[in-house]
């Protein structure tokens, strides 16, 4: 067969399925179709930035299997798009570091706790003022108190969130609700340069900047009672999210092996429609290497997401005299929305093991799924999807449609609709801060802008990404939170 | 701050937009000029420049490919730099600049909460519509920040 020359040009088609599903029927250099799922009514933003394109030129990649997929909040990213999600066999196919994102294993996860947002009226200033002197956030944000040895970190990087929990942050119960229980197989110390190392020592237990935060929150809306006792979710409970990544050392690892790919790419003749798709195959030298150090990095951001748990708790129990027992403070469950994972799925009727990654993108397998834990068997595993500051949140589960149409995968929050400094430019003369305490949420941010660059408008409503992906039978919607305190980055 | 000429865009750092991230236009009379546009492009997402001061010095050096990957390259650089150390760089020299190395002196002071405004923090200088290309007047360059 012809190797395709060139990469998808011009205005793309677009073909709809129906009311989700939309299929860029593959032209040019395309080894298959893109599928999107999205409604009519957010077709015009996507047609604005170039996700579309993207969509297109992931499909050109050597062995990818199924279609180049596109969630409902997707927006332009480098190479792969923000919400995209594409597998590729382990023979002929690729791994792309732009496939993952700078921040790898950026997730999420959700606590619940036993108390009801009356119990906590009052002091949800000081829950944010604590949270955000014990919590490191921000420009720069290091810990003074925890800088750990090269030798430590690397236990870190091996083991994840089992190597927090060893050091008496958190219960041995936690891991079996973390996605991998917090702990990505193959993990490789050795192949993360002494750069992210450096980086990393004291970035441990640290939120970052841009759109990572802490948020304090109640059960709002229940949409499915049943599925909300199983997973032990009653009204108007108190909840804790918390939204950070791999900080600095998954950036280095990123950038490091985008350098390398860039090489390795041209090296094993892989045509790029864009430099930023650049990889190299899943089995060569390379695709291993990045694969051991994109665990290691994930396992980091697994650990990050425990340590800081361990200091929400800390300052829940501080602030409300309360001991861990009254408390409750529980995990319902811990995904990344930025990876890439070797996973066994079904293709032509026959298992196959295949090298997904999903870039703003969650994994929401379904009930009876061997990789779902023990506790949510009946219900399917659980998902979280943050919206934008000041806004609700949601909690889905995974379902069969989800594995059978997108190797198990959903959207992963609100996409940005206005870039930061048109967000500022709208924030002007206004003091969002004061908007947010006339809706009942305290804010407090880190860096001087951020709180602008975050305001509602700039997001795309999460309702309507979430409205996509249950109606397309992705997820099932269980129930919606509302924010109540926020520490942001 | 000149202009380059008549129709032309005037030197200096111009923002534009995208979506979740910071863009920039970069132009300057010559190569290092952009190169040291970048830097303070950077630098000023993160803090507000006019109150760094220039006490201490660090050297810096980049090899890359190419011109385009060695300006991302320089970028990373200085904020590996500026998270490990805190350091930001008021005043920059670049020392030595071929297509593939890059040698800089750069006067600054490590950034403390007491004296210094925390902005955006930024996860690295990426690829993404990145284009270093000579022009009549000068130099322009464009690159993205993922924030």
């Amino acid at each position: 067969m012809a190797k395709p020359k060139t990469s998808p040009r011009g205005e793309l088609q677009l073909r709809q399925i129906d009311d989700y599903r939309w299929e860029i029927p593959p032209v040019g250099a395309m080894r298959t179709r893109g599928l999107i799922f999205a409604t009519q009514e957010m077709l015009p933003d996507l047609r604005q930035d170039q996700s579309l394109q993207q969509v297109a030129n992931v499909a050109t990649l050597p062995g990818i299997e199924g279609p180049s997929l596109a969630m409902p909040d997707i927006h332009w990213g480098y190479g792969f798009p923000i919400g995209g999600v594409a597998a590729f066999n382990l023979e002929e196919g690729v791994i792309s570091p732009g496939g993952v994102g700078y921040d790898i294993n950026c997730g999420v996860r959700l606590l619940r706790t036993k108390l009801s947002r009356p119990e906590i009226t009052g002091r949800v200033e000081a829950l944010v003022d604590t949270l955000f002197s014990n919590i490191p956030s921000g420009v720069g944000s290091r810990r003074r108190d925890l800088k750990l040895t090269y030798p430590t970190l690397k236990e870190v990087l091996r083991l994840g969130a089992a190597w927090a929990v060893k050091q008496g942050f958190g219960e041995p119960d936690d891991l079996a609700h973390i996605e991998a229980g917090g702990q990505i197989p193959g993990a490789d110390p050795e192949v993360i340069s002494d750069k992210a190392l450096e980086r990393g020592r004291d970035q441990l237990g640290t939120l970052g900047s841009g759109n990572h935060f802490v948020e304090i929150g109640y059960v709002a809306e229940i949409f499915d009672p049943e599925l909300a006792r199983a997973l032990n979710i009653f009204p108007d409970q108190v909840t804790v999210i918390i939204h950070t990544g791999s900080r600095g050392l998954g950036h280095q690892v990123c950038d490091d092996y985008i350098r390398v790919m860039l090489a390795a790419a041209a090296r094993y003749g892989i045509e790029l429609p864009d430099r930023q798709l650049c990889c190299a195959p899943v089995k060569s030298p390379e695709g291993q290497e990045y694969l051991g150090a994109m665990a290691a990095a994930a396992n980091f951001a697994f650990a990050n997401r425990q340590l800081i748990t361990h200091w929400v708790r800390e300052t829940l129990m501080q602030v409300l005299r309360l001991g861990p027992r009254d408390l409750g403070l529980d995990l319902v469950y811990d995904v990344a929305h930025n990876m890439a994972k070797i996973e066994t799925h079904t293709v032509a009727g026959k298992p196959k093991k295949l090298c997904v990654h999903r870039k703003g993108a969650t994994r929401a397998f379904p009930p009876g799924h061997p990789d779902v834990p023990r506790l949510y068997q009946t219900t399917g595993q659980p998902v979280l999807i943050p919206g934008d500051m000041g806004r609700y949140s949601y909690l889905l589960v995974g379902t069969p449609q989800a594995l059978e149409e997108t190797f198990g995968s959903t959207c992963h929050g609100a996409g940005r609709v206005m870039s930061r400094q048109a967000a500022i430019k709208a924030a002007r003369g206004r003091s969002i801060i004061q908007e947010l305490a006339g809706r009942g949420i305290v804010v407090r941010g880190a860096g001087k802008a951020t709180i602008a660059e975050e305001i509602p408008e700039a997001y795309k409503d999460v309702e309507q990404v979430v409205r996509v992906v249950h109606g397309a039978g992705l997820s099932r919607k269980v129930a919606r939170l509302h924010p109540l305190g926020v520490i942001k980055g | 701050m000149d202009t380059a000429g008549a129709g032309q865009t005037k030197y200096g750092i111009h923002p534009f937009s995208h979506t979740g991230d910071a863009g920039f236009r970069l132009v300057a009379k010559t190569l290092p000029g952009v190169f040291i546009l970048a830097a303070q492009a950077l630098y000023g997402v993160m803090t507000d420049r006019r109150r760094l001061r220039a006490r201490d010095r660090r050297e810096v050096a980049v090899e890359a490919p190419d011109t385009a990957s060695l300006l991302v390259g320089w970028l990373n650089e200085l904020l590996f730099l500026f998270d490990t150390t805190g350091f930001m760089g008021k005043e920059i020299t670049i020392q030595e600049l071929t297509p593939q190395r890059l040698r800089a002196a750069l006067r600054g002071e490590d950034l403390n909460p007491e004296r210094h405004i925390y902005k955006t923090g930024v996860k690295a200088a990426t690829y993404h519509h990145l284009s270093v290309t000579q022009t009549p007047s000068g130099w322009e360059a464009t690159i993205i920040l993922d924030l």
